[in-house]
């Protein structure tokens, strides 16, 4: 959180009424103080007005919370006051120690891995997710409940998220399927005549199944540890 | 030494077992070998219009396999190539009227009589292709350079796999023109699908039709591209398995065949 000007208290305009943010660290009198020099420019803004309290993630600071919600009651006239609800997300320094004691460690992934040729009139079926080291001929089926990776030329039919997981992906290196289902989504353009060999990358978007260059879409770049799915 | 039994099929229809088996068998015979070649598309008979055989049929397959008559009997010599020997198929019988058993039991039989037993499959992957496998030890899968011939041939492949037959591959109906121009799928392509060993291409080839009607059989015709190209594939099978595949090409009349040598293609 970033208080400016020396100042233990934000505030700012929100709908009807006003957000205060608060450093619950700071004594309660300098709150008190700053929020009054912010208040005061309110003037008649400020009578019946709703106000939000807001002390980030802080925990255990209830009782400061409730003596300055009764302090802006009797100054200032606002009419209403409750306390920001909390975020539900872990706070970010569990979720770093949790990774960093190596989760994977703890968690077994549901995988099945395959090696070979998978040819014409053969289907594989699994709820796990899947990875085949080898090409999937046309005319194969593989009917996975989760992801389909294929270390190899896809050109059969795939149905990654079977029957209605629409957050599965497909990846392969050399992407030329005849049918993508991801879901319950069918994908669309296949343009599987296509003569260059490009890995890519399958995933539904806003319900429909986008296909991405995938060392340029980089799609899980930005989960920054390992995680388990 | 026992004979091998092999059967040649495809899954798609119509794209030349029976001009394969034919070829194949008569080829064999040419280089030395006693040969039978069976024709066990029941129902619909075909090998012996393709050998100029039909008018000298006495018994037939389903015969011999139900005990009706002996392998002797059945087996039609032909007068212009040593050795070689057409069981045919029945004409009014349908498929199920050929027992496991007794399948395996003719096979045992045949394959002291004889070198090689090329069986001609029907097409499709049901009853019929069956009888044609449950006997053999070797298989050779035909294809044509389009897509579904290659993804049934593919379905066959995997057939054949689960009886524990790696099978091999020709690729039949070549039109050199149209692979150069990039309208017909190339060898490469389609062996990158199927990827077992590559046997031999045999082009489209008019002089195909016209044995068939004229019951002579192709390899006997030495100005057929395709009666040559078998005649290889049947050289490969007996043993010559570092003769290089030839890749059909269009330039008619010039000699200059590009070949490739192949090894073992897996
Ligand atoms: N290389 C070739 N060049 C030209 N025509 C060919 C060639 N190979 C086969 N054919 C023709 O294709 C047709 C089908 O061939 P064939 O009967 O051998 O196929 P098949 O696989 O046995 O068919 P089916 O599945 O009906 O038994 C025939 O008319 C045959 O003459
Ligand atoms: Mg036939």
């Amino acid at each position: 959180m970033n208080f400016e000007n020396n100042l233990s208290v934000k505030l700012k305009g929100v709908g009807d009424g006003f957000w205060v943010t608060l450093n619950p660290l700071a004594k309660e009198a300098k709150l008190k103080k700053d929020i009054s020099q912010l208040f005061e420019r309110l003037k008649h803004l400020a009578i019946n007005a709703k106000v939000v309290i807001d002390i980030g993630d802080g925990v255990g600071y209830d009782e400061l919370i409730s003596n300055i919600g009764l302090f802006l009651k009797e100054k200032f006239d606002v009419g209403f006051v409750s306390q920001s609800p909390r975020k539900k997300s872990k706070p970010l320094k569990r979720i770093r120690q949790r990774d960093l004691s190596k989760e994977w460690a703890h968690h077994r992934s549901d995988v099945l891995m395959i090696r070979g040729r998978v040819r014409s009139g053969q289907k594989i079926t699994t709820k796990k997710h899947i990875v085949i080291i080898g090409d999937i001929n046309p005319g194969a089926e593989i009917y996975v409940g989760g992801d389909i990776i294929v270390m190899g030329k896809l050109m059969g039919q795939v149905y990654a998220g079977y029957p209605n997981n629409d957050k599965a992906i497909i990846i392969a290196i050399d992407f030329k399927p005849t049918q993508v289902q991801i879901g319950s989504f069918i994908a669309r353009e296949l343009n599987k005549n296509s003569s260059e060999i490009r890995a890519k990358f399958a995933c539904v978007k806003k319900s429909i199944v986008v296909i991405q260059d995938y060392l340029k879409a980089n799609p899980f770049k930005d989960i920054p540890w390992p995680e388990v799915i | 030494m026992e004979g091998r039994i092999i059967v040649v099929t495809s899954g798609k229809g119509g794209v030349g077992k029976t001009t394969a088996t034919a070829s194949i068998g008569a080829a064999l015979a040419m280089e030395g070998n006693r040969v039978a070649v069976i024709d066990m598309d029941i129902g619909l008979r075909n090998l012996d219009v393709v050998l100029g055989l039909e008018n000298r049929i006495v018994f037939n397959i389903v015969d011999v396999v139900n005990k009706k008559c002996k392998i002797r009997q059945a087996a039609i010599k032909d007068r212009r190539i040593e050795n070689l020997f057409l069981i045919p198929a029945s004409q009014s019988d349908n498929k199920d009227i050929l027992s496991t058993s007794g399948i395996k039991r003719t096979a045992k039989t045949l394959k002291k009589e004889f070198d090689y037993i090329i069986m001609d499959s029907p097409a499709g992957i049901e009853k019929g292709f069956e009888n044609s496998v449950v006997a053999a030890d070797e298989a050779i899968v035909i294809c044509t350079p389009d897509v579904s011939s290659i993804r049934d041939a593919d379905r066959v492949i995997g057939l054949l796999y689960a009886r524990s037959i790696t099978p091999k591959i020709v690729v039949n109906r070549i039109i050199p023109k149209m692979v150069a121009k990039g309208d017909m799928l190339n060898h490469q392509d389609i062996m990158e699908i199927l990827s077992v060993e590559l046997i031999g291409l045999v082009p489209m080839d008019e002089q195909v039709v016209i044995s068939t009607n004229i019951g002579l059989p192709l390899v006997m015709q030495n100005d057929s591209k395709a009666g040559q190209a078998f005649k290889r594939i049947a050289r490969r099978l007996n043993g010559e398995i570092d003769l290089p595949i030839e890749i059909p090409i269009s330039k008619t009349g010039i000699w200059n065949k590009i070949s490739q040598k192949f090894g073992l293609t897996k």
